[in-house]
């Protein structure tokens, strides 16, 4: 078994998937993570939460270092599955120019908010960057988390990435359109 | 009757490999069993009081001659030796072992039948009128519609977690058979003036501990719509539904808490940036769908009166005869036919929709005989063979007495609707199945049943309300106190399209106490009716009020005495 050590599953839409190194942290947003991080300091890439994000670029509280740190490309927001992305259309807009990733979170694989987060980023916002799945992220919910919009996931570390790795090919068909492909009796 | 493409085959058997892997990963333990749950749920395999039972779909109520025969050959050779049809037209085993569930989804799949979505907080198995192509009163056919959305709600990515369990029902004719307003989505289908098909769509109707008629949303959606508006409305649901509170979880609390126009609003603002999408059904889909639900190749028959019919009967036969033909037999949309329903409800069953692997292999036989090798399961958990010759009827009749499904009580007290109940089923607070052989017992005169008519007798175990008791003339829950079993009484409840959710009538009552009570509501309304007037229209002519006094006047002292001396232990 593979360890899953700060890897990423990556299957980009038309490609294969694969595992990288993950070289973003993410922060919680929680106790000794509730302050900004200091990106420069220690030159890492962060996904920060979506309402930090919104706290720390209002006009009135506007972090200059981490606009910064944004503009170098080292900073990414993940969505929690009550962030309405919807409200903050513009916002969202404004950050195809500037995050790299874009995350949404499963706080239990179950809760099935975060497909439809992903459906919206990919089809409402048109993103075309990585949007990653983060959490509780687990094999059998891979196949479709991909069919959403997530093209990342973060799985979560007790996972077996060699089952994890064979189960995007386990359909050739699929009765619905996907993000990844119109139905198949549209083809037939 | 539909027949899969290479798609739907294809799909069939790549989940149960799918499923198998699953199953392996659970019994090596790298799967441990809450994260199994929902994987084996949304295949239809319960864990249940003494084993697994596994539900098998049998999408909209349509079944195959050989399809049952299958069912049967399962229930023999992985179970004991019978089926249990459902409320939502599925059938259960209730003994399955969870090592040999891969093995009986291949089977399944190799007659075009699955467990997918049959159990679990995505969309459900879809119902639809058991009579859909051959009712009289139809408007529509909802064959194709159903077979549609089914292929579009399998293994739907984005709707797999929801809040809660989803369920669809589509109704296309006069009368509503389907149950339509307690379903978490009603597609009602009709043509407009230009001839088109079109649907309204009712949402936030459930049972269960909050019984709520579900709203009208939208109105005269053209048929091509129906996908792309229903993701727009599970969208909706899948964001803001409630997942702090598993009793607050089904679409109907959001309907409720946001109101169904301000719901239908936001329903609609979604739907505008994907109406227009591809997600759409288009008339390719149709075509290939639909051409699997045309007419079977009836004959030219003559339209036989009832007199007629009944001169077909043996002399000694006629009696029982008639009354198979007034309470068992359905008008048809073509001259010369009929819709029979098979009562899954013989007195004194053990349990309502039950049926032998005999009983099904021989009904399967009936079904080749007798009706173009198709049947249909009725969500009242019967059976029906839709095509049947009118001059054939009478040998059907003699054929299907001897296998125990010919008892005419269709729509009478002892047609019972009830959950497996707290035999089986581990959610169940009481058993359901002694409540309704005891009163198929007490009630086991014909001659008595047909005197009051119509009247629909639904039981639950639990407030989950599989039973359907809240639409149910009279309706029996199932309640835990203090760990004994009781029961309460619901009056009013009504299916079709005067659907009514009942009214509790007071305390509840012991089970040895519920054949009594149901007599005295059975002769209140007996005391009170007008002629002609049905037990619901009595009802609703004189209240609950002279049913309650008369179900409590009769078992008041023990009743009484009971409640003092729980007190006192209490």
């Amino acid at each position: 078994m593979m360890s899953i050590e700060n890897k990423t599953l990556l299957f980009p839409k038309g490609g294969v998937p694969n595992l990288v190194s993950n070289d973003w942290q993410i922060w919680s947003g929680e106790n000794e993570q509730a302050d900004m991080p200091t990106l420069t300091m220690n030159s890492t890439k962060v996904l920060l939460p979506f309402s930090m994000w919104l706290t720390y670029t209002d006009t009135q509280h506007l972090d200059s270092a981490l606009m910064s740190d944004a503009k170098q490309g080292r900073v990414g927001v993940w969505f929690a599955p009550d962030d309405d992305i919807l409200k903050h259309a513009q916002c969202i807009e404004a950050g195809k120019a500037l995050w790299p990733v874009v995350a949404a979170h499963f706080p239990i694989f179950k809760d099935g908010r975060s497909f439809s987060t992903a459906a919206l980023l990919r089809n409402r916002f048109n993103w075309q960057s990585q949007v990653r799945a983060i959490g509780d992220v687990l094999i059998d919910q891979l196949l479709q988390g991909a069919r959403v919009g997530f093209d990342a996931f973060d799985l979560r570390s007790d996972q077996n990435l060699d089952i994890a790795l064979r189960q995007f090919d386990l359909f050739s068909v699929a009765t619905q359109n996907s993000w990844r492909e119109k139905r198949t009796q549209l083809a037939a | 009757m539909y027949k899969y493409d290479h798609i739907d085959q294809t799909l069939v058997d790549q989940r149960v490999i799918q499923f198998r892997d699953q199953v392996a990963r659970r019994i090596s333990g790298t799967l441990a069993e809450d994260e199994f749950k929902p994987l084996r749920l949304q295949n239809g395999l319960y864990l249940q009081r003494h084993a697994y039972m596994l539900r098998v779909a049998i999408p909209y109520g349509l079944l195959s001659a050989k399809q049952l025969r299958v069912l049967a050959g399962i229930s023999e050779k992985y179970d004991r030796g019978y089926g249990h049809f459902t409320t939502r037209q599925n059938i259960q085993f209730n003994w399955v072992t969870l090592e040999s569930t891969p093995e009986i989804l291949a089977e399944l799949a190799k007659v075009e039948m699955h467990a997918i979505q049959t159990s679990g907080n995505c969309i459900r198995n879809i119902t639809s009128d058991a009579f859909a192509g051959v009712a009289e009163d139809e408007y529509v056919d909802t064959r194709p519609i159903c077979e549609l959305l089914r292929q579009w709600s399998t293994n739907h990515p984005e709707f797999a977690h929801l809040p809660r369990k989803f369920k669809f029902a589509i109704n296309g004719a006069k009368e509503d058979r389907t149950v339509l307003l307690c379903h978490d989505v009603g597609v009602e289908l009709k043509k407009n003036n230009s001839g088109e098909l079109i649907a309204n769509l009712y949402a936030g109707g459930g049972m269960g501990r909050t019984p709520i008629l579900s709203s009208l949303i939208k109105q005269d959606l053209p048929w091509q719509f129906i996908p792309s508006y229903l993701t727009a409305l599970l969208r909706v649901y899948n964001r803001f539904g409630r997942r702090d509170n598993i009793y607050k979880a089904r679409i109907k609390i959001l309907v409720k808490a946001l109101g169904p126009e301000e719901f239908a609003r936001q329903v609609e603002d979604e739907w505008g940036y994907i109406k227009n999408g591809d997600d759409n059904f288009t008339q390719h889909e149709w075509n290939r769908v639909a051409q699997h639900f045309t007419r079977p190749a009836y004959q030219s028959l003559p339209q036989l009166s009832d007199e007629q019919l009944i001169q077909c009967a043996l002399e000694e036969d006629k009696k029982a005869y008639t009354r198979w033909l007034e309470r068992n037999v359905k008008p048809h949309q073509v001259p010369g036919y009929s819709s029979v329903i098979l009562s899954l409800k013989p007195h004194g069953t053990v349990a309502p929709g039950d049926a032998t692997a005999a009983q099904m292999m021989a009904i399967a036989d009936l079904a080749d005989q007798y009706s173009f090798g198709e049947l249909r399961v009725t969500h009242e958990q019967n059976l029906v063979l839709a095509d049947v010759e009118q001059n054939q009827l009478f040998n059907l009749w003699r054929a299907a007495k001897r296998q125990f499904v010919a008892l005419p009580n269709i729509g009478l007290l002892t047609d019972i609707i009830a959950c497996p109940g707290g035999d089986f089923c581990s959610l169940a607070n009481a058993k359901s199945l002694p409540i309704a052989k005891a009163v198929q017992e007490h009630f086991d005169n014909l001659d008595y049943l047909f005197d009051l008519g119509d009247i629909s007798l639904n039981i639950s175990g639990c407030i989950n309300s599989c039973g359907h008791h809240h639409v149910g003339n009279i309706g029996v829950l199932g309640v835990d106190k203090d760990g004994e079993e009781w029961y309460q009484i619901t009056l009013g409840g009504e299916q079709g399209s005067q659907a009514a959710i009942g009214k509790v009538i007071g305390p509840s009552f012991y089970a040895e106490q519920i054949p009594q009570v149901i007599t005295s509501i059975v002769n209140t309304y007996v005391e009170n009716r007008h002629e002609g007037e049905s037990f619901i229209h009595s009802y609703r002519r004189i209240g609950l009020l002279p049913f309650k006094e008369a179900a409590y006047k009769n078992v008041t002292k023990k009743f009484q005495a009971d409640i003092a001396s729980t007190k006192e232990s209490a």
